[in-house]
């Protein structure tokens, strides 16, 4: 905002300002309410079933439905919650989701904050998110949730350690924090994104499997669902939510499901490039970085359709006991090879 | 040696891949789907659906008040009453099954020496309140005269494996 | 003693004894119809059916006696098997022809659930039948508003017809045709004249004949079942009481060998739909000659307010049916309170309680009767003062040629008896020796004599029990070497041995029932306790204060002008003396009705409204002071019987004095109505009617 403000001067660089952020929440949420009936409609489909399909034409209003019905129905706050803790959860985990959508470059030249450490900015905001549901749990006074927030905690920090490590790989291939910088050393094309470049790809295409898993963990989906697994925590740190809490929290978690998305097809997918040649359109490369994001979201969702629950044991042995070491060796290999070759100039 | 596979198998991603593969398949078939309030499955004849008690054909109620159905029943769902008509013949006062306690086993019609008490076709009786799901022998009785033609069908039609 | 094979295990039985009374000795379960310990043999059935080695074909077991079996060639006892498959195809073939006759209306009989013919159907029944034919049917009997009849599920076993005959002693039930056409029927289809007419039901092995007033009621898999005690008389008959839910459903005897047998009246059996009506369940207060619904603190305050005056113008009376702890919580109340006029005799029989114990007891206990070889009645009648005493009379009769002298109304017995006289005239002439019957009584070995509780109610209620027990003395009727002890008190009442045994009687310058009242009336009583009493006499209205702790709408309730609403016979657990001095247990099997309370608990808050707290929080605590202070509360279940006989002189009871010359009084008026509860219940009330009709058309021609 801060070059807008020194453009257009105190009071249009603000209200300037502000119009970008509400035109990117605006897009967000309505990204969201396709994505939550398109990840629906995908877990169905793999079942046989026809999902949603009541609320308007193939049930495409079906999340404008459920946000009324959200809306409209009494907040229950249990007897025994602290109060304040039991709302400023959900509006933590709220408001955290959209923070990390300032630095991230949604097409060339698109971004509301370009930062150049907004990896770092987005690394700390997502590993706020775990106070949301850490308040949310323990507000609650009631086991289920209590234990899902528990669960839930220890499931992020681990896999965040290994999100970090991934991270770092491409950092050391691009040699820039900078989101927009990160984007355009892919541009040449498929042959220089960074989940398949050569000669990186052996590290680089392990790099992006593992992230792509940790995000999945990171984010509580399928099949790291732990914190709030049904069968055995009702609806784990969410059980004692209703109405627009519930609401707030469910933007939450799918919004950092959608930063996930991003964040892969950023660091690893070329961002807002095509397979083929640089994009420098700004539209253009905003519905390209679109594709890819809806791209991922649908190995999301299809995630979601075909692995079963893992079990805490196995979780937490997949996030320390492979993923790290994985991840460490994968650090040391690169380094050193950028320290004796120099990083690698890709797709020239 | 099968763990190594097993490992390289993790590794390589071969599972997911496969399950992917199958999940596509899948993806793509014919929808099994129903679009209940427009079309509806077949029923079997032996649908346990809404309980009925039903009549003889000169309207003379079936049940005896024998409580068998009451005894058997697991979820204690059904209380009846019971003491001589003027008649003479042994008659219910009160027969009363609480749906949101039944669990629609089909004891009690299995039970039923007369055909009386049964379960029908009908599965569409939700109400907005608990009270309605409250059964009483008017209720069923009158169930009984409106789902007859069908009942009476299932039952000829399920007769033979009896 | 003969030793027998019972499927290999050798039994060593009395010779007399049947196969079927072997097999059970054995441990062997024979199945029966007509077969019952209580009733002659008839060997009808068919069902018991066993094989016996040597013998060409299956024998019913119920009919051939063990010395009648022949031994093995080597001299090995007879041998009995009743598991071959002879044996079942046998009883299978019986339970055939059986069903053939047998209507399939097992869902509308109310022996569903509790019948012989279904369990031993599931035992030796074939899946489908054979029989083509149009089933037997047979016109439904009259047999009165007690027994329903359904003929057509008879299978002519005649228990019912042999009961009637040989335990009841009134021949009204019989057969008619032979073979398919039999029938069992009354004579002219009348309705059953014997107090213990209902027991038929129970006898009966199938559901020809049913309870009329419990039809189609209920199912046994519905009710409670709980054991407890009968209160109608004061036998203390053991009973099984049924309920669903509040209600209690039904009485059936309990075996007491001891007590009842196996039977009980149809009072005991029928007046429990008395509990539900004309029911005291919220306090009242009379206010302005109007008896108004008042809260627990109201009524109580009221009591507490009528107690609190002078002690010597206050009194209690304890009626026919309290228990022992409500009796013991009153007397502790009342001479806490320092009042000495206590009284449980409200029936006016003031020559009671004085002496030892066995002045009031029924001796020669119930089981005694049977070795009894003579018997005096003294203005009695057992048959309607206790039915299944008058049961075992007959037995005795029947046994061992028991003579029976009565003095008293002339009245049918159901067995043969001596009627000497109507009065106490008779009595003395006896005492005197003028009397022939006086050698029968001096010439038997056991000789008994039974003194009524309405002849000692007399206003020379005290000079007749002098003469009963002169009499005794005279004729050796208490003989301590051999363990008799012939002299008895036949109560009415179920809750006045327990009373006595208390020790509810006026104390030290203290009124009794008589005095009470007549106080009462000439003004110089405030209040009255009337602890359920119903039958004696009750002071006038307006000269006193009269609180009245019991469960119905009956004569003390309407004097009353405080009512607390008590508990019956059913609603509490509650310690009952029978007239033998054997202590028994009722238990609760529904709670009191309303707002009613367990009448200890209603004393125990009430001595705290007066500030004179009884030391007992629980019935525990209660049983526990009662059997300290009166130990023979802690013998439960247990008959004194000829205990200390060498210590009893019958000829000290009473007082000596001139007796009247008026007969002898019916200990009631109607059978049926003898108490709050009976006098509440439609099935009694139906029952005294026909009753009363009866006697009338009987009077119309003769």
């Amino acid at each position: 905002m801060a070059d807008l403000i020194a453009q257009y001067g105190p009071v249009w660089g603000f209200w300037l300002g502000v119009g970008q952020i509400l035109a990117i929440m605006v897009m967000l949420l309505l990204t969201l309410a396709f994505i939550l009936l398109f990840d629906r409609k995908v877990w169905a489909a793999v079942q046989m079933r026809k999902g949603p399909n009541v609320v308007g034409p193939f049930g495409l209003f079906q999340s404008f439905a459920d946000f009324i019905k959200f809306v409209v129905k009494e907040i229950v706050i249990p007897a025994g919650a602290n109060k304040t803790v039991f709302i400023l959860a959900p509006l933590l985990t709220f408001t955290l989701a959209f923070a990390a959508w300032a630095v991230v470059p949604i097409a060339p030249g698109w971004v509301i904050s370009d930062i150049n450490v907004g990896i770092l900015y987005l690394f700390a905001i997502s590993s706020l998110g775990v106070y949301g549901i850490i308040m949310g749990g323990w507000a609650s006074n009631s086991k289920y949730p209590f234990l899902g927030s528990l669960r839930s905690a220890a499931q992020m920090v681990s896999y965040e350690v290994s999100i970090g490590f991934v991270i770092i790989t491409v950092l050391l291939l691009v040699g820039s924090l900078n989101l927009t910088t990160i984007v355009d050393n892919q541009k040449a094309g498929v042959w220089a994104w960074h989940a398949f470049a050569w000669p990186t790809v052996f590290i680089m295409f392990p790099m992006f499997v593992i992230f792509f898993i940790s995000a999945l963990a990171e984010t509580n989906r399928p099949p790291f669902d732990l914190p709030e697994a049904e069968s055995e925590l009702v609806a784990g740190y969410q059980v004692e939510y209703s109405s627009t809490p519930y609401l707030l929290f469910m933007i939450g978690e799918y919004l950092n499901i959608v930063l996930m998305c991003a964040m892969i097809s950023i660091l690893f997918l070329g961002g807002w490039h095509l397979p083929w040649g640089p994009v420098e359109q700004p539209f253009l490369g905003f519905l390209v970085l679109y594709a890819k994001i809806w791209l991922v979201f649908f190995m999301f969702a299809m995630v979601k359709a075909i692995v079963p629950r893992y079990r805490y044991d196995q979780l937490m042995r997949l996030g320390w006991k492979i993923f790290l070491p994985t991840t460490l060796v994968a650090v040391a290999v690169l380094a050193g090879y950028v320290a004796y070759n120099g990083r690698p100039v890709i797709g020239g | 040696m099968s763990r190594i596979v097993q490992a390289a198998r993790g590794a390589l991603l071969l599972d997911f891949v496969g399950a992917f593969a199958l999940g596509m398949k899948y993806f793509f078939r014919r929808k099994a789907t129903v679009n209940y309030p427009f079309e509806k499955n077949a029923l079997s004849p032996r649908f346990r659906g809404e309980h009925a008690l039903r009549r003889y054909a000169n309207g003379e109620e079936r049940c005896i008040a024998c409580k068998l159905c009451e005894a058997i029943c697991p979820a204690q769902a059904i209380t009846i009453e019971a003491e001589p008509r003027v008649d003479g013949s042994r008659r219910t006062t009160r027969y009363d099954i609480d749906m949101v306690k039944c669990i629609y086993c089909g004891f009690c019609q299995e039970a039923c020496p007369v055909d009386a008490i049964v379960e029908g076709p009908n599965f569409e009786f939700s109400t907005e309140t608990r009270e309605e799901l409250y059964y009483d022998k008017e209720r069923l009785l009158s169930n009984g005269d409106r789902w007859e033609r069908e009942i009476a069908k299932n039952l000829e039609l399920d007769a033979p494996y009896r | 003693m003969t030793k027998i094979l019972i499927d290999g295990t050798e039994v060593d039985v009395p010779a007399e004894f049947t196969l079927l009374q072997a097999c059970e000795a054995a441990g062997v379960e024979i199945p029966r119809f007509c077969y019952h310990e209580r009733l002659s043999i008839a060997g009808n059935c068919r069902m018991c059916l066993v094989e016996v080695k040597g013998a060409p074909k299956p024998v019913a077991s119920c009919a051939q006696q063990v010395k009648d079996q022949r031994p093995g060639p080597n001299g090995e006892p007879p041998a009995v098997i009743t598991k071959s498959p002879l044996v079942k195809k046998a009883r299978e073939g019986v339970m055939e022809f059986l069903l053939i006759n047998h209507p399939l209306d097992c869902p509308i009989c109310d022996q569903g659930g509790e019948c012989d013919l279904q369990d031993q159907a599931v035992a030796y029944g074939r899946a489908g039948s054979r029989f083509d034919l149009n089933k037997r049917a047979v016109e439904e009997k009259q047999m009165g508003p007690l027994v329903k009849t359904v003929m057509t599920r008879c299978i002519q076993c005649t228990r019912c017809v042999r009961f009637v005959t040989e335990i009841a002693g009134v021949p009204e039930i019989g057969a008619t045709g032979r073979g398919e056409d039999m029938e069992i029927t009354t004579y002219l289809e009348a309705s059953l004249t014997s107090e213990l007419s209902a027991n038929v039901i129970d006898l009966c092995p199938v559901g020809a004949l049913t309870s009329k007033p419990y039809a189609f009621n209920a199912r046994p898999w519905e009710l409670t079942k709980v054991e407890s005690i009968d209160v109608m008389d004061a036998l203390g008959s053991n009973v099984r009481i049924d309920a669903r839910g509040p209600e209690v459903l039904r009485v059936l005897p309990r075996v007491n060998e001891e007590i009842n047998e196996e039977w009980i009246s149809d009072k005991t059996r029928y007046a429990v739909d008395g509990l539900k009506r004309q029911r005291l369940d919220r306090p009242f207060v009379r206010k302005n000659g109007k008896l108004t619904p008042v809260t627990w603190d109201e009524a109580l305050a009221a009591t507490a307010q009528a107690l609190s005056g002078d002690p010597a113008r206050i009194g209690a009376i304890a009626g026919d049916l309290v228990d022992a702890e409500s009796t013991k919580a009153l007397l502790d109340l009342m001479r806490a309170l320092g009042v000495q006029s206590t009284d449980c005799r409200a029936d006016g029989a003031a020559a009671l309680g004085k002496g030892p114990r066995q002045g009031w007891l029924f001796n020669t206990t119930l089981d005694g009767v049977e070795d009894a070889d003579a018997l005096l009645l003294i203005g009695t009648n057992p048959r309607t003062e206790a039915p299944v005493l008058n049961a075992r009379i007959r037995k005795a009769w029947l046994r061992n040629d028991l003579q029976i002298g009565v003095i008293g109304p002339r009245v049918d017995l159901t067995y043969p008896a001596h009627h000497l006289g109507a009065g106490p005239a008779t009595l003395r002439e006896l005492v005197e020796g003028r009397l022939s019957f006086v050698e029968t009584l001096k010439a038997a070995k056991r000789p008994m004599i039974v003194v009524g509780a309405a002849a000692l109610a007399r206003a020379d209620g005290a000079q007749i029990l002098r003469l009963a027990g002169k009499l005794a003395a005279a004729v050796g009727a208490v003989k301590p070497a051999e363990d008799w002890n012939g002299f008895n008190v036949l109560h009415t009442a179920a809750g006045r041995v327990g009373a006595l045994d208390l020790g509810f009687l006026p104390g030290p310058g203290g009124k009794d029932a008589a005095a009470l009242v007549a106080a009462a009336n000439a003004g110089a009583l405030d209040t009255l306790f009337v602890l359920g009493a119903d039958e004696g006499a009750l002071p006038e209205p307006g000269k006193s204060t009269v609180i009245y702790l019991g469960t119905h709408g009956d004569r003390g309730a309407h004097r009353a002008d405080i009512i607390l609403p008590g508990a019956a016979y059913t609603e509490r657990n509650a310690t009952y003396v029978n007239t033998e001095g054997r202590v028994q247990y009722a238990r609760r099997v529904v709670f009191p009705k309303g707002e009613a309370r367990e009448d200890w608990a209603i004393l125990r808050a009430l001595s705290a409204r007066v500030g004179k707290t009884l030391p007992y929080d629980d019935l525990a605590a209660l049983r526990a002071r009662m059997i300290a202070e009166h130990p023979t509360f802690g013998a439960v279940d247990y008959a004194p019987g000829a205990v200390d006989a060498a210590a009893f002189d019958p000829a000290a009871l009473g007082e000596e004095g001139a007796v009247s010359d008026a007969p002898f009084a019916p200990a009631f008026a109607d059978f049926y109505l003898t108490n709050p509860i009976a006098r509440a219940s439609q099935i009694m009330a139906e029952c005294s009617a026909q009753a009363a009709a009866r006697a009338s058309a009987r009077t119309a021609a003769e």
